[in-house]
């Protein structure tokens, strides 16, 4: 039985079920518009099935493959875009962030969610919004060194949470 | 430096790799760093993860996005027309690969690729005609030592309908592969088994309530 490949209709389905999500939030970050977002999961799932009998599991999960091909298919969409110049002009202006940025931003903003809402909390009132720890305590009703160890500790999950979705640097 | 110690120093480590420590809470805090590689390492690790808050934008913090729940069945049936189409189909927005974006993909599959183009898959994809509005079911045949094991999949029974699984072989014998329930709104593969062989079966019937479904399992796998 092939380990974890996309080489059976129900390896489809599976896959699907298990990161469909992930590659959607992706591909919405970096172009911008939910039904291109949604070509590029059809056509990323297409290219992995043609493919399903290369993928190795032994060179990285399948999360990670499917993330390389959806790449390709994002930049492959983008060039389409870039050809036709009318959807520009339609009041509708896909976000052109350069690609490896937009992965980053997806998975910091993937990671916020995945933390616990006391870290994400203190983390968007004192860095997002810029206030001060004393200030924020005060609205918490907790120490001011209770917000500082929260900072701490949410960094910390938020970088866990970055591994768990393929951050490594 | 105890450990103790060092927890202290490390809850303000967070801060200090969002540059928010006072000037004397910094001076304290970097002279410990000095002579301290642990929280040198902790810090270094906190601060790679703090220089791409920036990049992020907090009005998507909250629940994230999903795609439309037809994209899952437009995706099947996408790899489903492939497979019967038996050659690769002309991709939608088939913008021709430049040169470098195949070099590019060329790269990234190379990784992973250790075996060419296999032999046909000996599994058997059966396909029920003949539904109710709103009703999908396929099931996935896979040949196995021991007879057959079945992948079900259902969508758009009510939740909690029993749903009963049979091979009738070319003999005319029926077995019973097993039975499940529907439980969600939203498609579910249930896997089940049987003795007859993938060779000897004719048909698979599911009973979906008090509705029962035939499809024919057909002699080859690409037929």
């Amino acid at each position: 039985m092939p380990a974890g490949g996309l080489s059976r209709e129900r390896d489809v389905r599976e896959a699907y079920a298990a990161h469909a999500g992930e590659l959607y939030g992706f591909a919405l970050r970096s172009l911008g518009d939910s039904g291109l977002a949604e070509e590029a999961v059809q056509e990323t799932f297409l290219r992995a099935w043609r493919a399903g009998d290369r993928f190795d599991p032994q060179l990285g999960s399948l999360r990670t493959w499917l993330f390389a091909i959806l790449r390709n298919v994002v930049i492959d969409l983008g060039r389409a875009r870039a050809a036709r110049p009318s959807l520009a002009e339609g009041g509708i202006e896909p976000s052109v962030e350069p690609l490896d940025e937009a992965l980053l931003a997806w998975q910091v903003e993937e990671a916020m969610r995945r933390i616990g809402e006391q870290h994400r909390r203190v983390l968007i009132e004192t860095y997002y919004r810029g206030r001060p720890y004393g200030e924020v305590a005060e609205e918490l009703g907790v120490p001011e060194g209770t917000v500082k160890s929260r900072v701490y500790y949410g960094l910390r999950a938020l970088r866990v949470a970055m591994e768990e979705i393929g951050y490594d640097g | 430096m105890t450990a103790e110690r060092c927890r202290e120093w490390r809850e303000s480590l967070g801060a200090h790799a969002l540059g928010r420590l006072s000037g004397e809470e910094r001076a304290a805090l970097e002279a410990h760093l000095e002579g301290c590689s642990d929280c040198r390492a902790e810090l270094d690790s906190l601060a790679s993860v703090a220089k791409l808050m920036p990049l992020a934008d907090p009005e998507r913090f909250g629940a994230a996005p999903q795609p439309p729940a037809a994209l899952a069945d437009r995706v099947v049936a996408a790899v489903a027309a492939e497979r019967r189409g038996g050659r690769r189909r002309r991709i939608r927005f088939g913008l021709a690969l430049s040169g470098a974006t195949a070099a590019v993909a060329a790269a990234l599959l190379a990784i992973f690729v250790f075996t060419g183009d296999g032999d046909p898959s000996p599994e058997r994809h059966v396909v029920f005609g003949s539904l109710p509005p709103g009703l999908e079911i396929s099931a996935t045949l896979e040949p196995h030592a021991f007879g057959s094991e079945i992948h079900m999949y259902v969508k758009g029974a009510p939740p909690g309908t029993l749903c009963r699984v049979f091979l009738r072989g070319r003999n005319g014998a029926q077995l019973p592969a097993g039975s499940f329930r529907y439980r969600w709104g939203e498609g579910s593969v249930a896997v089940l088994s049987s003795a007859f062989d993938l060779s000897e079966t004719e048909a698979i019937a599911v009973r979906v309530g008090d509705r029962t479904f035939v499809a024919p399992v057909g002699g080859d796998a690409d037929a």
